[in-house]
C-alpha cells in the first residue's frame, strides 16, 4: 500500500506537475456598458416558426452580479428583404420583444432594425436550412471516457456546398447549455457524427449522464459568418486565459450602429432552421 | 561606396605591415580527457599579442621574429608557459590540466578569458560550460540548458510549461538554436518542462543576445550555439545519473588507436513504467527520450573529421483520447582542415528535422506535420596578422515544410484525407568579417553577410480580389478572408518569390584602462522562416512557414553599447549593456485567427513591426568559495500591426501594445558555495514582472451564458513571478583517486511554495452562474528532487 502511495505521488508529480487551480481576486478593467442584441430567429423543423423572441440588454462590469440589465422601450423590427414583409416585435418590458406572426422562408434574407436611445442598429442575415438529425444513440465506448455514458447524433452533410452547424445541448435541470459548432471542412459530404459526454466527477456522480437523464439537443444550420462569430465566442468562453488558447479579443457581431459606429452592439442577428431531439438515457 | 573604400584601406594597411612576421598555431586540449577547449587564451608574455581558441580548440597568432614566452591559460585550468623561438612558422599543440581535480569543478566564467574579454569587440554574449549549468538548482533534478540561460540578463521565458526562451523581448522563433551546428526547431520535452539538451553530452553553450557575428544568420533575436563533447580520447569513461524523472547514461572513449574518440549518450524518462500500476492510467503512456552521438577521427595533424547526431522524441498516449509524438532529428558531418598556420577551415553537411503526429481517437483523425532541412556550409578563418583576423564562408540551406496532412485514423472515420501545401525554399548566404586591432586601445569587428532566400514552386497559389488576402469589413469592424478569384500554378523548378539582403555587422571596443572598456555594436539580421503561433505559449503543434508572396522576411536592426569592468584582480566583474532594436515585418495575427489546418495563412495575418529596448546589468563573483552572479534587466518590448493593404486600423486599433515577452523588471540571482570537500550548495532566485495578458473588461448574457468582453490586447498583466530554488551536492567520500566517483544532488524547486500564475482564466461557475477568476499554477508547492550521478 505504501509503495502504491509513493507511485501515486510520483505520478501526481509527473502528470499534473502538482499544478493547482484556485480562485483568486483580480482587478479587471471596466468598460462602459454597451447594448447587447440577442436576436436569434430560430425555426424548428415541422413548426410554423410564427413565435419569435428578441432580447435586448446591456453589458456590465465582469464581476457584477446584479443582473438587472434589461433594455425596454426600444423599437425592434425585422424585414424580409425578398418579400418586403415587415414584422414589428412587441416590447414585453422585461428586455424581451416578441412576435407571433413571423413567417420564415428558407434562404430568404432578413434585416433587423433596433432603435434605442435615438441610435439605429441594423443587421442582415439569411435563413440557413439544416439537414435533419438521422438518429440519436447512447453508448459507453464513444467519447473520451469509456466508463461514462455519451449520446451521439448522426446527420447527413450535403456534399455540394460548405455547411456550418451550431449545436446546443442541455440536460434537464442544468443551469447552462453546452454549445458547439461544426463545419464540414474536413468531412464534406460524409455522415456527420457528433457525440456529447459530460466529464465525470469523483465527488458527484450525478454530474455525468446517467440512465433516466433527459437531454435536449438542437442542430442549427448557420451562416459562415455566424459560425466564425459563435465559434470564437464558444472558444473564449470555455478557455479564456488558458496558456495554449488564442489571445482573447472582443467578439464583434453583425449588428451595426448606423448612427454612431463606435457605439456598436454586442450580440448577433441570426436566422436559422433547426432540428431538435429530446433523448432520455436508458 | 565611401564605406567600402575605407574598409578596403583598413584591410590593405594591415597586409602592408604584415611582413617579417611568423605564426604559431595549434590545438589546445584538456589533458585529462582530450576534449578540445573553446575560449582558451594563448598569448605572448609582455606583448598585447594574444589569441583565443575557436570551437575546435584551434588558435593561431602572429608576431615579429624573436624569442617569446608563450602562455596558455583558461579559467579553471593550470596556466602553462613555454619559451618559443619565432623564426619560422610552427605548430604547437598543448594539453592543459584542470586546476582542481574534484569531480565538479565549478567554473563560472566570462565570455572568454578575462584578459581578452575587455579587449575583444564581441559584446552581448554569454558562455556557460556544462559544469556551471549542472550546478544550478533545477526542477525535478533535470539539468536544463534552456533554464540556465534564463538566469542571464535579457533572457526570459513564458514561465513553467512554456517552450523556448525569449531574448531581449524577442519571440522564441527568433532564436537560432544550434546543436553542433544543426538547427533545433523545438527545444523542449514535455511541452516545455525540460530542455532537449542532455547535459552529459554537452561541452559548452554560447548565447549571442546581440552583436551576432556575420557567420550566423537566419534568425534575428539570438544565437544559442550548443556544442557536444567530442568524447574522451584518453580513457574509456562512463557517466550516468538516476533522477526522479529520467535516467542518463553516457559512454565515451578513444577510438582508432587514440586517433579519434566517440561519445554516446542516452536519456529516458520512465513515467511510463509506473503508469500501468494505476488502474485508470494503465493504457496511458507519457515519456521522452533522447540520444546523442559524436565521434571524431584525426586523419593527420591538419585534417580531422567529426560526425555528430541527435534524436529525441516525446510520446503522449492518453488512451481513447489523444496520441501525440514529436521530436527533433539532426546529424552533422564535419571536416576540419588546417591549410597552414594562418588558415583554418571547416566544411559541414548538416541535416535537421522536426516532426509531429497527433492521433485524435475520438474524432478518428490522424495529423502529421514536419519541417526538414539540409545545410552545406564552408567556414574559413584567416589569421592575417597579429592585428587582423578574417572569417569568411558560404552556406546553402534547403527547406522542406510540410505544414500538415490530415488522414482518417480508421475506415469508419468521417474525416476526408487532406494535405496542406508542401512548401520548399532555399536559403543561401556568404559572409566576410574582420576582427581588427586598429590601435592599442581600439579594436573593431566589422563584417557583411549577404543572404538570399527563394520560395520554390510546386503548387498552385491563390490570387485574391484587389490582391487582398485579408480585407477589413468597415461595417462590422472585423478582418475577414479576402475573396479568392483565381490560382497561379508554379512549377517545381520555378521560384515564387526571391529575397536578397545585405546584413552589415559592426562592433567596436575601446579599452579605457587595464580593467575596463566600453563597447558598441550594430547588427542587422534577416529571418526568412517564421513560426506561426497565435497562442500565448509556443506549442509543439505550431508550424513553420517560409517567406513568400504574402509573408515578408523579418528584418532587425539592433544597436547596443556596454561598459565592462573587472575589480579586485578579476575576482569580480561588472557588465552593463543597453540596447535598442526594431524589427520590420513581424507577423501579427488578427483577432480570433485560426491557424490550424489553414492552407492560406495569408488570410489570417497582418504585417506588423516590433521594437524593444532595455538596460542589462550583470555583476559576477568569479572566484572563491562563493561564486555567482546578480543580473538585472529593465526593458520594454512592443509590437503593432497597421491595416496596410487590408485596410482598417490594424490590430489593437493600430496602437503599439506589449508583446507577450515584455518584462519590465527581471532579476536573477544565482550563487554557489563550496562548504568543504563533501558539500556544495547553490541557490537561484528569480523575480519578473508578470506576463502581459488580456483581461475581460465586461460581461453580457448570450445563449444564457455570461460572455466576457475583452480589453485591448496584452493591456493587463499576470501577478509578478518569483521563485527560489535550492540545491545541495553531496560527494560521499573523498574519492578522487578511486575509479568510481559519485555524488548525490538534492534539490528544492520553488522553495517557498509560491503559486506563480501560469495563467488566469475567467470562467463562470456552472452551479452558481457567478463569474470568477481562476489561477493555474504549474508548480503550486515545493518540488523536492533527488538525483544520483556516477562516473567511472
Amino acid at each position: 500500500m505504501a509503495k502504491h502511495n509513493i507511485f501515486t505521488v510520483l505520478l501526481a508529480v509527473l502528470i499534473t506537475f502538482v499544478s493547482c487551480d484556485d480562485k483568486i481576486d483580480v482587478d479587471v478593467p471596466e468598460a462602459p456598458p454597451r447594448l447587447v442584441i440577442e436576436a436569434s430567429l430560430d425555426w424548428q423543423k415541422g413548426t410554423t416558426g410564427n413565435n419569435q423572441t428578441i432580447k435586448l440588454s446591456t453589458s456590465t462590469p465582469y464581476f457584477d452580479t446584479t443582473l438587472n440589465t434589461d433594455v425596454s422601450g426600444a423599437l425592434v423590427r425585422v424585414t424580409n428583404n425578398n418579400s418586403g414583409a415587415m414584422y414589428t416585435f412587441t416590447d414585453q418590458n422585461d428586455g424581451t420583444y416578441t412576435i407571433n406572426n413571423f413567417v420564415p422562408v428558407l434562404n430568404d434574407s432578413y434585416t433587423l432594425e433596433v432603435i434605442h436611445n435615438g441610435e439605429t442598429y441594423t443587421a442582415t442575415e439569411t435563413l440557413t436550412p439544416v439537414t435533419p438529425i438521422l438518429s440519436t444513440t447512447q453508448s459507453l465506448e464513444g467519447g473520451f471516457d469509456d466508463e461514462v455514458l455519451d449520446v451521439t447524433i448522426l446527420f447527413d452533410d450535403p456534399a455540394d456546398e460548405e455547411n456550418f452547424y451550431f449545436i446546443r445541448i442541455q440536460e434537464e435541470g442544468d443551469l447552462f447549455a453546452d454549445l458547439e459548432t461544426q463545419s464540414d471542412e474536413f468531412t464534406n459530404g460524409n455522415v456527420q457524427e457528433e457525440f456529447f459526454e459530460k466529464e465525470s466527477d469523483d465527488e458527484d456522480e450525478t454530474v455525468e449522464y446517467n440512465p433516466g437523464d433527459t437531454v435536449n439537443i438542437r442542430l442549427h444550420g448557420i451562416s459562415q459568418r455566424y459560425y466564425d462569430y459563435v465559434s470564437l465566442l464558444i472558444e473564449q468562453y470555455y478557455s479564456g486565459g488558458n496558456p495554449f488558447a488564442v489571445t482573447p479579443a472582443e467578439i464583434r457581431g453583425n449588428c451595426v450602429n448606423e448612427t454612431n459606429g463606435e457605439n456598436y452592439a454586442f450580440g448577433y442577428f441570426r436566422v436559422t432552421e433547426f432540428d431538435e431531439v429530446t433523448y432520455t438515457f436508458q | 561606396m565611401k564605406k567600402s573604400v575605407i574598409w578596403m584601406c583598413l584591410l590593405m594597411s594591415t597586409f602592408l605591415f604584415a611582413q617579417e612576421k611568423f605564426s604559431v598555431s595549434g590545438i589546445i586540449k584538456d589533458k585529462k580527457n582530450g576534449e578540445t577547449l573553446l575560449g582558451a587564451t594563448v598569448y605572448l608574455k609582455g606583448t598585447s599579442n594574444g589569441a583565443v581558441t575557436n570551437e575546435y580548440g584551434f588558435y593561431s597568432l602572429t608576431a615579429t621574429e624573436g624569442t617569446y614566452t608563450l602562455v596558455v591559460s583558461f579559467i579553471g585550468y593550470e596556466t602553462i608557459s613555454k619559451e618559443i623561438n619565432l623564426t619560422v612558422d610552427q605548430t604547437l599543440n598543448f594539453e592543459i590540466k584542470e586546476a582542481s581535480t574534484s569531480l565538479e569543478t565549478v567554473v563560472i566564467e566570462g565570455e572568454e578569458s578575462e584578459r581578452v574579454n575587455i579587449r575583444k569587440p564581441q559584446m552581448s554574449v554569454a558562455k556557460l560550460n556544462a559544469a556551471t549549468i549542472k550546478l544550478m538548482p533545477v526542477v525535478l533534478g533535470e539539468v536544463d540548458v534552456i533554464k540556465s540561460i534564463q538566469m542571464l540578463p535579457g533572457v526570459t521565458n513564458g514561465g513553467e510549461g512554456s517552450a523556448g526562451f525569449n531574448v531581449r523581448g524577442g519571440a522564441a522563433d527568433q532564436n537560432l538554436v544550434l546543436l553542433d551546428e544543426a538547427i533545433i526547431y523545438n527545444t523542449s520535452h514535455f511541452f516545455g518542462f525540460f530542455s532537449v539538451f542532455n547535459a552529459d553530452a554537452i561541452k559548452d553553450i554560447k548565447l549571442y543576445k546581440g552583436d551576432i557575428p556575420a557567420k550566423f544568420g537566419g534568425r534575428i533575436s539570438s544565437v544559442l550555439d550548443v556544442r557536444q563533447k567530442d568524447g574522451n580520447s584518453k580513457n574509456l569513461e562512463v557517466n550516468g545519473g538516476v533522477g526522479i524523472i529520467s535516467s542518463r547514461l553516457s559512454v565515451e572513449g578513444p577510438m582508432f588507436n587514440k586517433k579519434g574518440s566517440f561519445l554516446v549518450a542516452g536519456r529516458t524518462s520512465y513515467a511510463h513504467i509506473f503508469l500501468p500500476l494505476i488502474e485508470e492510467l494503465k493504457d496511458d503512456k507519457i515519456s521522452f527520450y533522447d540520444l546523442n552521438l559524436k565521434t571524431n577521427y584525426e586523419i593527420n595533424e591538419n585534417n580531422r573529421i567529426y560526425l555528430s547526431g541527435y534524436f529525441g522524441r516525446d510520446i503522449f498516449d492518453i488512451s481513447q483520447f489523444i496520441k501525440n509524438r514529436y521530436g527533433n532529428t539532426s546529424a552533422n558531418l564535419r571536416w576540419n582542415h588546417v591549410f597552414n598556420e594562418k588558415l583554418f577551415s571547416n566544411l559541414s553537411l548538416i541535416y535537421s528535422k522536426y516532426d509531429y503526429e497527433i492521433i485524435l481517437d475520438f474524432v478518428k483523425l490522424d495529423w502529421v506535420a514536419d519541417i526538414e532541412n539540409f545545410n552545406l556550409k564552408y567556414d574559413l578563418r584567416y589569421y592575417a596578422s597579429d592585428k587582423l583576423k578574417l572569417d569568411f564562408g558560404v552556406s546553402g540551406i534547403t527547406y522542406d515544410f510540410n505544414p500538415g496532412e490530415v488522414r482518417p485514423s480508421d475506415p469508419s472515420s468521417s474525416i476526408n484525407f487532406r494535405k496542406l501545401d508542401q512548401k520548399r525554399a532555399f536559403e543561401a548566404a556568404a559572409y566576410i568579417s574582420a576582427e581588427h586591432e586598429l590601435t592599442d586601445k581600439l579594436t573593431a569587428q566589422y563584417g557583411l553577410r549577404f543572404s538570399a532566400f527563394s520560395r520554390l514552386g510546386g503548387q498552385a497559389l491563390a490570387n485574391y480580389a484587389n490582391d487582398q488576402p485579408l480585407v477589413y469589413n468597415e461595417e462590422i469592424g472585423i478582418y475577414e478572408e479576402g475573396e479568392e478569384i483565381s490560382t497561379t500554378d508554379y512549377k517545381r523548378s520555378e521560384s515564387i518569390k526571391t529575397f536578397a539582403n545585405l546584413e552589415p555587422r559592426l562592433g567596436l571596443s575601446y579599452q579605457l584602462n587595464d580593467a575596463s572598456s566600453v563597447k558598441a555594436s550594430y547588427t542587422r539580421s534577416v529571418q526568412y522562416v517564421h513560426l506561426l503561433s497565435n497562442t500565448v505559449s509556443v506549442t509543439p503543434l505550431d508550424v513553420w512557414a517560409p517567406s513568400g508572396r504574402y509573408i515578408q522576411p523579418q528584418k532587425s536592426d539592433q544597436y547596443a553599447v556596454g561598459y565592462y569592468k573587472n575589480f579586485s584582480d578579476k575576482k569580480y566583474s561588472l557588465e552593463v549593456e543597453t540596447y535598442y532594436k526594431n524589427v520590420a515585418n513581424r507577423i501579427d495575427y488578427i483577432d480570433g485567427s485560426d491557424l490550424i489546418g489553414t492552407n492560406n495563412i495569408e488570410t489570417e495575418i497582418l504585417n506588423g513591426e516590433a521594437r524593444a529596448y532595455g538596460l542589462e546589468i550583470l555583476f559576477r563573483k568569479n572566484e572563491g568559495k562563493f561564486k555567482g552572479w546578480f543580473a538585472y534587466t529593465l526593458s520594454k518590448s512592443e509590437q503593432r500591426a497597421l491595416g496596410g493593404n487590408a485596410g482598417g486600423p490594424g490590430i489593437n486599433n493600430g496602437d503599439w501594445y506589449n508583446t507577450p515577452f515584455d518584462r519590465t523588471h527581471d532579476i536573477s540571482v544565482t550563487g554557489s558555495y563550496d562548504l568543504n570537500e563533501k558539500w556544495k550548495f547553490s541557490a537561484n532566485f528569480v523575480y519578473q514582472t508578470g506576463r502581459p495578458v488580456t483581461y475581460p473588461n465586461g460581461q453580457y448574457e448570450y445563449e444564457g451564458l455570461s460572455i466576457a468582453s475583452f480589453d485591448e490586447r496584452n493591456a493587463n498583466r499576470l501577478p509578478a513571478y518569483h521563485r527560489l530554488d535550492l540545491s545541495a551536492i553531496f560527494t560521499p567520500s573523498n574519492n578522487k583517486n578511486q575509479r568510481w566517483q559519485s555524488e548525490w544532488v538534492f534539490g528544492l524547486y520553488n522553495a517557498y511554495a509560491r503559486r506563480n500564475a501560469a495563467s488566469v482564466s475567467f470562467t463562470q461557475d456552472f452551479d452558481t452562474g457567478i463569474n470568477e477568476a481562476r489561477r493555474l499554477s504549474i508548480f503550486g508547492s515545493v518540488i523536492p528532487s533527488i538525483t544520483y550521478n556516477f562516473k567511472f
